[in-house]
């Protein structure tokens, strides 16, 4: 047995610790604009990114957009979810793929969908002015609101297919008894599909909540200059700052944020759970 | 409590009828079962009456009030499902207190009414259990106190006891019926077990391709049923395809002449093509070497033997109390001729199909 | 046993061998082969038509292009450094970028004697570690519609009556912050004036584009009306109908000259030599100067009269240039970006 498990094991290390562990090294060395990198054991970075208002709110920002955009998409995918999970007939397995649709597009190629839609000669644009309802073009591009659309979209079908493989596990019976009982529907759903599609919702949220966090593309194309989030300010520092040690503790602090509010969030949601 | 009537409920879906004009009135008290084959409309009948599936035409009118278009929680009907339908993430006295809390009852009241429901089905015990932890029996138990306790107008059970094995079937059975008599439930239950339907309810309706065959209690289904399709669902039936030849002689389509009263069901007598409806246990058998039948097969049920007998190219079931020992009849075999009688009122001519 | 393997190897390195002889992109692209680490678009484009095509897949070479942006490319050519095969043979970036990498040793110090074309180089732009491919100088465009006394320099971004007329390229920031820095009395080798240019300027509600198209846009709406800009660019937009005019700022402006280099860890010297040759060739840099507007970097290149009178640069003109200070630039690289960041965009 554990000649099978060891070679998988060893890939596994070698694909997801190797690279980390590269990094968090990095992340200790100095940045000196002519030598580039510098060895050292230093926490510097980390104690320049934690102190810097700069990176506290951009922190803040990626932190209130993947919030928003967990609940955003949490409101809009349960009912999609529990749609499909209750749909009886062959067009299921259509709706599953229609919803699965928007993956197989890349999410650059998405966004530029986004900014043909809402650039200032972009389609919305184009119909508000044609049909004389704005005289000029509205802002709608390059703002947080932008992103927020374009991130729930391709989140949106994590969500759905996650709740929805939870709900199709509810039994239809328990509702019907549930309003037999004299239950109306919010108050059906309220008491028996949400607490039990909890372990969904805590799955889904999660999930869409990590993907939200390191977003990179859709910031980038459809916040425009003036939005920053994490992971287009780590690949700055990388890419056109060329400074890897600073860059590399703005990943880990990025990765420490997310992962502490995953576990506690979803601690917190379990217990309640457990409570109801 | 009150009554429950259907007025020419249909429900199509579609080109296929699922249930064809069902009329049927379940008075105050009385428990009626939906009896048929799997298909036959008896479960779509029951959820149109709970509220789940609204009809395409007719009406549901529970204690005098037309609920056809009422919302399932605006019924007040109390359902125990085939699966039971317990909520797994509440506790037994959760789950009971559901429908209560529904309707606004108080905390205290509330309490005092979930442990009482729960006294009466032996649960009071497992209160705090989650369903999950409780045997199937239990569940169910739980299911029928979550129904009950909520003193509905109409009681309705979807084959409540499938699921269970069947020495605690016979039991569950009786429990039910006791319960409803007691409390006085106006009730309507589905199952496809014959013996469950004619051991508990006042009166069954049997279904078949969404239409009423027959309603009437028990012995009125099996001493007179209407059609071949009651005959044969209802306990078991020789049906004979054959005409009437005399008011006193029907002939099979084989050729063997069987006697018969035309005169004892009431209406007319079929005078096409019939069918003769014989009972296995109302046939008499005595040995007899100069007898017309013959013994096909022999079965020994303990209490009963069942012997296979053909007459004249017709095939008969013949079912007999198990004669002691040394009676003549415990030596009959295969091959052997014997002599078959009956009481001519015991053989029901109906129309053939 | 060890004569059986080696009998064996050889065995299936020989029917491996007979195998992809059948395949010519597969086993003899390993040396007649260059990769060209470069842009794409136009510049990626006319490359091929004009170097790649015409002169060096002829010489039996096959031209590979690995197109991404210059920063991209930068970190990939800095990530290997250390690598004994790298990906690129020519690597293609702006001058600042080329002396960033090449203060990191990355590259190869040009040997003349293998570049035939060598002696054709304009003095003003050689280099040890790359050949100069096209330059331009970077101007000040404006929309003489809406700007009607025309500007002299970098200074008249910021007068009030352009608020919120003046646009900026995000990916220029050092370009951008140098004109700022110039209006604000700093040189090539001090550009802390741009701090204090760079507020005032956003108090202004300057607009930031993510990329040049984006600002091209801008100035085609007439959203924007002035911007710091190459006049190659300018050239090109021009053409495209869009309305600018270029002026080269009083208080001076660098040339951006676009180069090539061969890494140190390059699969295939000799070829990236050819490679630079054919960039260098007076019909390949015509091209570029028809369609992009960039001028030759070679003595002998040819322009018509017409694209001549267009992009190329006044006595007058051409005094205002100089080099960037590439040294200074490199040390402050980090803290140009960081204010852009921070400090105007936050």
């Amino acid at each position: 047995m554990a000649a099978l498990v060891l070679p998988a094991g060893l890939l596994v290390v070698m694909l997801l610790v190797a690279p980390m562990a590269l990094l968090a090294r990095i992340s200790l060395n100095r940045f000196s604009p002519t030598e580039l990198m510098v060895e050292a054991t230093t926490a510097e970075n980390y104690w320049r990114a934690v102190q810097d208002p700069y990176y506290q709110q951009v922190l803040g920002t990626t932190l209130g957009v993947a919030l928003g955009c967990t609940v955003l998409a949490l409101a809009l995918g349960f009912p999609a979810a529990y749609w499909l999970a209750r749909m009886e007939s062959r067009w299921k397995s259509l709706a599953t793929i229609l919803v699965l649709f928007p993956l197989l597009v890349g999410n650059v190629v998405r966004s530029a969908g986004w900014m043909a839609l809402l650039g200032n000669e972009g389609a919305i644009n184009a119909a508000l002015m044609g049909a004389g309802i704005t005289g000029g073009p509205l802002p709608l591009l390059y703002n947080g609101g932008a992103v927020v659309v374009g991130i729930v979209a391709v989140v949106l079908p994590y969500m759905i297919l996650t709740l929805a493989a939870v709900i199709e596990g509810i039994p239809r019976q328990a509702e019907e008894a549930a309003a037999n009982l004299g239950g109306r529907p919010m108050t059906v759903f309220r008491r028996v599909v949400l607490p039990l599609a909890l372990p969904g919702v805590v799955a889904g949220s999660v999930l869409v909540f990590i993907l939200c966090m390191n977003a990179y593309a859709t910031p980038v194309l459809l916040g425009g200059p003036q939005f920053k989030m994490m992971a287009p300010a780590v690949y700055d520092q990388f890419v056109r700052g060329n400074n890897w040690p600073f860059g590399a503790a703005l990943a880990f602090i990025l990765l420490a944020v997310t992962l502490v509010l995953t576990v506690v969030g979803s601690t917190l949601l379990g217990r309640r759970y457990r409570a109801a | 409590m009150g009554s429950l009537v259907l007025e020419a409920l249909s429900k199509r879906y579609g080109s296929s009828t699922a249930v064809e004009r069902v009329d049927l009135e379940v008075t105050q008290g009385e428990m009626v079962a939906l009896l048929g084959p799997s298909g036959c409309g008896k479960t779509t009948t029951l959820r149109m009456v709970a509220g789940f599936i609204p009809p395409t035409a007719g009406r549901v009118i529970i204690g005098g009030q037309d609920v056809t278009h009422t919302p399932p929680y605006a019924r007040d009907t109390g359902m125990v499902f085939q699966s039971y339908a317990l909520f797994p993430h509440m506790s037994v006295a959760q789950n009971v207190a559901f429908g209560l809390e529904m309707r606004k009852v108080g905390r205290a009241e509330r309490d005092a009414r979930v442990m009482e429901a729960l006294r009466l089905v032996r649960l009071d015990h497992l209160a705090d259990r989650l369903p999950r932890q409780l045997s199937g029996g239990q569940q169910q138990r739980v299911a029928l106190a979550r129904a009950l306790v909520v003193n509905p107008a109409v009681f309705l059970l979807d084959e409540p006891l499938s699921n269970l094995d069947a020495k605690l079937r016979g039991e569950v059975r009786m429990e039910i019926r006791a319960l409803q008599q007691r409390l006085g439930l106006t009730t309507l239950i589905v199952t496809h077990d014959q013996e469950e339907a004619l051991t508990m309810a006042d009166r069954l309706v049997v279904m078949e391709r969404g239409r009423v065959r027959q309603v009437g209690t028990a012995e009125e289904l099996y001493e007179h049923p209407a059609d071949p399709f009651v005959a044969g669902f209802v306990g078991r039936c020789n049906l004979i395809p054959g005409r009437l030849e005399a008011a006193d002689a029907f002939r099979a389509e084989s050729g063997a002449l069987l006697h018969c009263d035309s005169g004892a069901a009431p209406g007319p007598a079929p005078t096409g093509a019939a069918l003769l409806a014989l009972r296995p246990e109302r046939i008499g058998l005595a040995p007899d070497p100069a007898g017309r039948a013959r013994i096909t097969a022999v079965t020994y049920l303990g209490a009963q033997t069942e012997y296979h007998v053909e007459q004249d190219g017709t095939a008969l079931l013949v079912a007999r109390p198990t004669a002691p020992l040394g009676d003549p009849l415990r030596r009959l075999a295969v091959g052997d001729a014997v002599v078959l009688s009956w009481d001519a009122a015991a053989a029901r001519l109906l129309p053939a199909e | 046993m060890t004569t059986t393997r080696r009998a064996a190897l050889t065995g299936s390195a020989a029917a491996l061998a007979s195998l992809t002889a059948g395949l010519p992109g597969l086993a003899r692209a390993q040396s007649k082969q260059v990769v060209v680490g470069t842009w794409g678009g136009d510049y990626g484009e006319l490359l091929r038509q004009n170097i790649d095509q015409p002169l060096v897949v002829p010489q039996g070479i096959e031209v590979l292009q690995d197109i991404a942006v210059a920063d991209p490319r930068k970190t990939k050519l800095l990530a290997e450094r250390q690598a004994r095969r790298g990906t690129y043979d020519i690597a293609c970036l702006s001058d600042t970028d080329m002396h960033m990498v090449a203060a990191q040793n990355v590259f190869e110090p040009l040997e003349m004697g293998k570049l035939k074309r060598g002696s054709a180089i304009l003095p003003a732009l050689a280099k040890p570690y790359a050949v100069p491919h096209i330059y331009s100088a970077l101007v000040l465009l404006y929309n003489p519609s809406k700007v009607t006394t025309p500007p002299t320099g970098f200074a008249d971004m910021w007068d009030p009556k352009y608020r919120g007329r003046v646009g900026f390229s995000d990916i220029l920031y050092s370009t951008n912050t140098f004109s700022a820095a110039m209006a604000g009395g700093g040189s090539f080798s001090d550009y802390e004036p741009a701090k204090k240019k760079l507020m005032e300027m956003r108090s202004l509600d300057a607009r930031i584009y993510p990329s040049n198209e984006a600002l091209a846009g801008a100035l085609k709406s007439e959203e924007v009306w002035l911007t710091p800009m190459w006049l190659a660019r300018g050239f090109m937009w021009q053409k495209a109908g869009i309305p600018v005019k270029h002026v080269v700022p009083k208080e001076g402006a660098y040339a951006i000259v676009f180069e090539a280099a061969i890494p140190k860890n390059s699969r295939n010297k000799d070829n990236a030599y050819t490679y630079l040759d054919a960039m260098l060739q007076p019909s390949a840099q015509a091209a570029f100067a028809d369609r992009m507007g960039y001028l030759p970097t070679v003595k002998d290149a040819p322009l018509p009269a017409a694209i001549a009178q267009q992009i190329s640069l006044s006595e007058a003109e051409q005094e205002r240039l100089r080099a960037p200070d590439y040294d200074y630039l490199l040390k402050s690289h980090s803290e140009i970006l960081d204010f852009w960041n921070k400090q105007f965009k936050a």
